[in-house]
């Protein structure tokens, strides 16, 4: 506690909020560093505490999925369960190799989810330039329409919206998951794109019309090469999203066009006897995309979702 | 005829100048194909879906009667208050259960304790997994016969015999408010440990060299640093909840006898399995505008803290 005396090495940046205690100095960073390294007993005690009990509540339900994915069938319909399984086994996975229906949903899936994410990208990177680069009447307030577009509730949206599809043929396509899917990423993507493509200067646009570029040349070998990341992750979380969907691909789709999530509870729900090995081993195959396209979000996606709302 | 038409094409085109398109028009040539799969997808089903609430419909007859307030009425008169009643129960539970959990995971790996960054990213993967695949997942945890919710509690000795949580009425909703917490709670985590980060640590050392305890400083400054993020997750949170649908479905399908149908549930089933579509657009209705006047009061309630 000596360091209290310590004069400030460097001075306050001015940026830095001081509606507490304003006037006096920051302290040099060395310091806030060590001071912060010993947490008190108390607050140790308390945050272990809370990662133990919330932590576990968190985590053990993911356990019991990767357990429940290893345990042998005839092991599975036990009471009291066990917590380890007595002889791990990877038959569940094997099973569900061999279920050719799975493979048709599957195959759906990676299709519908591909479409998607390749149209919301093309989509809303237009949406996004325009909102960024030109200035117009009813900007502003299109943006927010686009923004508070996902505040209507997607069963209400669909009582009609089977019925424009049935109306032009399209109910059991392709076509009317990819159209919906493209749609509901538009909010997020259209944003994001936009962020992106505000900190990309007009200098460089003007200088590439003043070159004679057309504006759709500077758009395509411009702009979004210049984009690139911006344009992965919005292709990723609409893949994501499409991939994730549950409701449209239930109402919209049959048999042969349906995705795995209503797939999997068509074949595993609702049966006398639930195979649960199997159904757990197919939760982990159907989230494993997903926890590979978030690993290689994270920086954009994390940082992109909270940045705005913690300015705001 | 051909190359006549083809060279009076060219010869319009050499004639007009390269940018033919102002600046506005392009920007809205642009905006056309979002505008146009929103306006489709999104702007016409719902003007389209409140419509039919003043109308006798089938999903699958053609032809409609215009019957006014009929189908309102008849939802005012039917359950709609326990409705309602669930629907607010679910989503209150799904979004200050979130809170809660989420807010104290964050403030404890938001001090220095050992493994605080690989437990911040193990606690995304409930949030990172399919709504199904979470309804799987707290569906076999609640099984009635093999589950390991009914082994821990009588283990603890909390429950004396087996419960079939999803089937009692009075377990159901619990049941599915834990199940979608769980999904909920990591994002909740995400975004209150960024709002965490921005508070500058030079006041927790000025508070902490004045005398200030961690409980004054946490309510005098962290929690005053975090109104505006807090105000804004707990409002998104509430908007999805309300509209919840793919946990609820998979999990129960609104049963046991209806004790965990919420607006979302009720309007699918009333169109998909009764095909009744008026009295779903009646529903759906009432359900947008309680969902306007709740954000309406929400967002003058926090304004008006704001100003204090």
């Amino acid at each position: 506690m000596s360091a209290t005396t310590q004069l400030p090495a460097t001075p306050t940046p001015p940026s830095t909020p001081a509606p507490y205690g304003a006037g006096r100095p920051a302290a040099p960073v060395r310091r806030r560093r060590s001071a912060l390294r010993s947490e008190r007993p108390g607050v140790r005690i308390a945050a272990w505490a809370t990662v133990v009990v919330f932590g576990g509540f968190g985590l053990l339900p993911v356990y019991w999925l990767l357990a429940t994915a290893l345990t042998p069938r005839n092991q599975v319909f036990a009471y009291p369960p066990r917590f380890f399984p007595a002889a791990p086994t990877l038959d569940a996975f094997a099973s569900l190799a061999s279920n050719d229906a799975l493979f048709g949903y599957l195959r759906n899936s990676v299709i519908v989810s591909v479409i998607t994410a390749v149209l919301s990208v093309l989509v809303s990177a237009y949406m996004g330039y325009s909102f960024s680069k030109f200035r117009y009447r009813g900007r502003r307030s299109l943006m927010y329409l686009v923004l508070a577009s996902q505040m209507f509730p997607q069963a209400l949206l669909l009582i009609t919206l089977y019925s424009v599809f049935s109306a032009y043929n399209l109910l059991n396509t392709y076509t009317a998951l990819v159209l919906s899917f493209t749609t509901f990423t538009l909010p997020l993507c259209v944003w994001m794109l936009k962020g992106f493509f505000d900190t990309i200067p007009d200098e460089l646009v003007e200088a590439a019309r003043v070159d004679g570029a057309s504006r759709l040349r500077i758009i395509h070998s411009i702009v979004l090469p210049l984009a690139a990341p911006g344009l992965i992750a919005a292709g990723l979380f609409a893949f994501v999203r499409g991939w994730n969907d549950f409701v449209f691909a239930l109402t919209l789709a049959g048999p042969e066009k349906q995705t795995l999530p209503p797939g999997l509870v068509n074949t595993f729900i609702g049966e006398a006897s639930t195979a649960w090995p199997e159904l757990m081993a197919a939760s982990l195959v159907v989230s494993l995309p997903v926890a590979i396209a978030f690993i290689a979000l994270q920086k954009y996606l994390v940082g992109g979702l909270t940045a705005g709302a913690v300015k705001g | 005829m051909m190359s006549s038409q083809t060279h009076t094409l060219e010869h319009r085109k050499s004639q007009t100048p390269p940018r033919r398109l102002s600046d506005g028009q392009f920007a809205v040539l642009l905006l056309l194909p979002g505008v146009a799969l929103l306006a489709g997808v999104v702007l016409y089903p719902l003007v389209a879906a409140l419509v039919t609430a003043f109308f006798e419909q089938s999903l699958v007859l053609p032809g409609r009667t215009f019957v006014g307030l009929q189908n309102i009425v008849e939802v005012l008169q039917g359950d709609f208050l326990r409705l309602l009643g669930q629907t607010m129960v679910f989503t209150l539970g799904t979004t200050i259960l979130p809170f809660v959990i989420g807010f104290a995971l964050a403030l404890a790996l938001n001090t220095k304790i050992r493994g605080a960054k690989v437990l911040r990213g193990l606690m995304l993967i409930p949030w990172l997994v399919p709504g199904v695949v979470v309804s799987f997942l707290w569906m076999w945890i609640f099984n009635a016969n093999y589950g390991v919710m009914n082994a821990l509690l009588q283990g603890l000795g909390v429950i004396d015999d087996p419960q079939a949580w999803l089937a009692q009425p009075g377990t159901a909703m619990g049941a599915v408010i834990l199940a979608k917490t769980w999904q909920s709670f990591p994002w909740m985590m995400v975004m209150l440990l960024a709002g965490l980060q921005t508070v500058p640590g030079e006041l927790h050392e000025a508070a902490e060299m004045d005398g200030a305890g961690t409980v004054r400083r946490f309510f005098a400054i962290t929690l005053p640093h975090l109104k505006g993020i807090v105000g804004l997750v707990l409002l998104l949170e509430f908007i999805w909840n309300f509209q919840h649908f793919d946990i609820i479905y998979v999990l129960t399908g609104g049963g046991p006898a209806g004790a965990t149908q919420t607006f979302a549930t009720a309007v699918y089933e009333t169109a998909f399995h009764g095909f009744d579509l008026g009295r779903a657009g009646a529903l759906g209705l009432l359900w947008m505008v309680l969902l306007m006047a709740l954000v309406v009061v929400y967002v003058r309630f926090s304004e008006k803290g704001e100003e204090r």
